[in-house]
């Protein structure tokens, strides 16, 4: 039993740290938000230096070779910093689905290529109604001769604007499949979807018969079901990762102003209205860092709790971020409601995220149905 | 990283729970002698004492050995030892604080319970801000005299011995003149009254110091250095119950889902309804985060860091959960969790309360109102996560200067 970081884990949790303290200033995050792309390829060309963007890829894929954890690290880092770009939909939802079911021929064409910064890949996870359960798909896959007819409308889709290709999961004759999609291919409609957090991009994706060939399939047709809900489970989790990096700025944002700002001749922070509500967002921010850790650990090693960690994770983080993000404009008062501070950046971040791959409520029902499965 | 038990942890598991299958009282636990000859059967397969050293009649064992064991106690709903401030925070504080003497004298009694301690440290007045404490120790020469009150004394009513902070000076900073010393409890100048608690029952007592004794032999650490030694006790928290706690949370919680099977409202059975669904999904996360964070606390332990401030994280951390988690229970049990008696089977708390303690929904749920305050409020843990921790400046205090008068 050891639930630490390892020395190699926290030196790579450091050097993301100063890669991005360096890279990915506020200032940059600013000046993406203004970007029509939204990215800046001299971070991406970095990240993809550093190894970062094929890190839970194999070896001869030009990955890493590293796990989940490794991959929760990082993504809690760009978290802290709001990183403005693809990182999560290319490597944790384009790049882990086709790790996890796509073909030999799929890995050895994509894999390599989002490794080294040359093609970035999403996925296409949500439609109108918003429900995650993979199985409420309603987007058709018709068969042709050669291959699938696709149909159907994607909401909130991440960064499909810049990508390669994007996964597509659709309802073809023999059930739910997942597809390989280029996001140029004619019949294909990216429009863009503007959120509260420009540092990071929606896309809603209409497929007006989309012609694949039978080579786009990932996995078996009619298949997809279980892969999809291990790539849901997978993301929920990274994306918590992310969630509590930014949580972990506004705490620790909130404490450096909190023994500076003077009010009645003294710095808030000797306040216990203001010392109290800090010490339960550090408590807030420990615990989901447990919940999202161990989650990642149970995912990796395959342990028999891991979708059940996973739904705690998600559930709890949820709620921790919104908490922790959002008592830390409340410490701030006036100036971390404006524009020009930093805190916002953060708080948006979390707030985007908050909702994706399941937000609490959902995986709370999840985790009551785990425990009546296993009764 | 790596959450799987080691091969060595296992098996210890394996041999602690089949000690515990062969060895549980098959009858209840009614007299002190009872549990007297309990404690000393767990002392003596090693099983009490775990972490004090061995020269002492310890057992040497590694933090996470205490914690199986204290689990797997939870899991077979054994019976508690006794003596358990005596092994948790009086033994401790003589192991590092006592004379050569003392700890002859005192640790092995401490360990057998052939002594049984409490602590005498808060008063009527002296709760949170324990170190305004006014119980005084008159120096006479070749003893000390002791008057004052304490109150929240555990086992106070069965005590032998008692580790006292008194007011050895009034003359300087309240917490420069607080002493720590060892009392007789068995002594003519000692009043020792149950406090009866919400529960209804007395863990608690209220103790009356008039004119008691104690020997000049039994004063621990310097005099004026109470204070000091008082917050190094605070801090023997070993992460010894961490994992029980969880064992037991997780076997009430089983039991609130088999109720909510059986209970209904509005013709279908509350475990379909999606507004408790909710709720038992987040009580669960909560309960699951906390495991989690026991594992890290012991990994901690297990490398021989103390967690510090960090404990104050911990304890705010479970015993705020602990007040949830039976709020919902009585909210999803309705008046049977209420019960203190005639409570169906279906609705215990326990399924054999046998050899347990106190199998009631009721109980547990009005003693979870005791986690937030003993031990340091929880605004008290506030205090230190802010102040330690996090490096937030110190309120303005009017205590902070001057006498203790």
């Amino acid at each position: 039993m050891n639930f630490s970081f390892s020395e190699d884990q926290t030196l790579l949790r450091n050097s993301v740290r100063s890669a991005l303290d360096e890279h990915c200033k506020p200032a940059h995050v600013r000046a993406m938000m203004d970007d029509p792309k939204g990215y800046g390829e001299a971070v991406w060309g970095e990240m993809a230096k550093l190894g970062w963007l094929g890190l839970p890829f194999p070896e001869p894929q030009g990955g890493a070779g590293l796990g989940l954890v490794e991959l929760a690290l990082v993504l809690e880092e760009l978290g802290r910093a709001a990183y403005p770009g693809p990182y999560f939909a290319s490597v944790a939802l384009g790049g882990l689905g086709l790790l996890l079911g796509g073909s030999a021929a799929q890995k050895e064409k994509w894999l390599p290529a989002i490794a080294s910064g040359k093609a970035r890949s999403t996925a296409a996870l949500l439609e109108e109604a918003l429900d995650w359960d993979p199985a409420s798909t309603t987007a058709t896959a018709a068969k042709t001769g050669d291959g699938w007819k696709l149909s159907g409308l994607k909401r909130f889709v991440p960064w499909a604007h810049v990508a390669d290709f994007v996964l597509v999961p659709a309802r073809a004759p023999e059930g739910l499949s997942l597809f390989v999609v280029d996001p140029k291919a004619p019949g294909v409609t990216i429009r863009p979807m503007v959120g509260i957090d420009l540092a990071s991009r929606w896309s809603e994706m209409r497929l007006d018969g989309v012609v694949v060939k039978t080579d786009a399939l990932v996995g078996a047709p009619g298949a997809a079901g279980a892969l999809l809900d291990s790539l849901l489970r997978r993301a929920a989790v990274m994306t918590s990762a992310e969630m509590l990096g930014a949580a972990r700025r506004c705490l620790d944002m909130s404490v450096d102003y909190a023994k500076v700002r003077e009010q009645f001749g003294q710095p808030i922070g000797s306040f216990q209205a203001i010392r109290h509500r800090c010490a339960e967002m550090l408590l807030e921010v420990e615990n989901a860092h447990s919940a999202v850790y161990y989650a990642a650990w149970a995912l990796n090693a395959g342990a028999e709790d891991a979708a059940l960690a996973a739904s705690i994770c998600k559930s709890y983080v949820s709620d921790a971020a919104r908490k922790v993000c959002g008592d830390a404009i409340q410490v701030h008062g006036g100036i971390g409601f404006t524009w020009e501070y930093d805190l916002h950046l953060y708080f948006k971040r979390a707030k985007a995220l908050e909702p994706l791959y399941g937000d609490a409520e959902f995986h709370r029902e999840l985790i009551v149905r785990h425990q009546s499965a296993h009764a | 990283m790596d959450l799987n038990y080691t091969p060595e942890d296992v098996a210890f598991r394996k041999h602690v729970r089949a000690w515990l299958e062969q060895n549980l009282p098959r009858a209840e636990i009614k007299t002190l002698e009872d549990r007297r000859a309990w404690h000393r059967k767990l002392y003596e397969a090693g099983y009490l004492g775990m972490g004090w050293p061995k020269e002492y009649g310890g057992g040497g064992a590694r933090p996470m050995e205490q914690a199986i064991v204290a689990d797997e106690m939870a899991r077979a709903n054994a019976p508690a030892p006794t003596n358990s401030l005596g092994i948790g925070i009086v033994g401790p504080t003589i192991v590092v604080h006592g004379t050569d003497a003392q700890k002859r004298r005192y640790l092995k009694k401490i360990l057998t319970a052939e002594e049984l301690w409490c602590q005498l440290y808060s008063e009527p007045n002296a709760g949170s801000d324990l170190a305004a404490l006014r119980s005084s120790a008159e120096d006479k020469g070749d003893h000390f005299v002791v008057n004052g009150q304490k109150i929240w004394t555990s086992g106070g009513s069965i005590a032998d011995w008692g580790l006292l902070l008194a007011r050895s000076n009034p003359g300087v900073a309240k917490h420069k003149g607080i002493t720590c010393f060892l009392i007789n409890m068995r002594q003519p100048g000692i009043d020792v009254r149950p406090l009866k608690q919400i529960t209804g029952s007395s863990e608690f007592s209220e103790v009356f110091m008039t004119n008691a004794r104690v020997e000049k032999s039994d004063q621990i650490g310097a005099l004026g250095e109470g204070w000091a030694i008082a917050q190094t006790t605070l801090g023997y928290e070993r992460g010894g119950r961490a994992l029980a706690r969880i064992t037991t949370y997780a076997t009430q919680y089983s039991r609130l889902v088999e109720a909510a099977r059986r209970l209904k409202r509005h013709g279908h059975p509350l475990i379909d309804n999606p507004v408790v669904r909710q709720k038992l999904g987040r009580i669960w996360a909560e309960l699951e985060v906390e495991r989690y964070g026991a594992l890290r606390v012991l990994t901690m332990l297990e490398r021989g860091e103390h967690p510090g401030a960090g404990g104050s994280l911990t304890k705010l951390s479970y015993s705020e959960f602990e007040k949830r988690f039976l709020e919902l229970a009585l909210e999803i049990l309705g008046p049977y969790g209420q019960l203190t008696e005639g409570q169906p089977e279906e609705y215990r708390l326990q399924i054999d309360t046998a050899v347990g303690d106190h199998g009631t929904w009721a109980y547990a749920f009005l003693w979870s109102r005791a986690g937030t305050i003993y031990a340091g409020s929880s605004e008290i843990q506030k205090n230190v996560i802010g102040e330690r921790i996090l490096g937030l400046p110190k309120e303005t205090r009017a205590d902070r200067v001057g006498g203790a008068r």
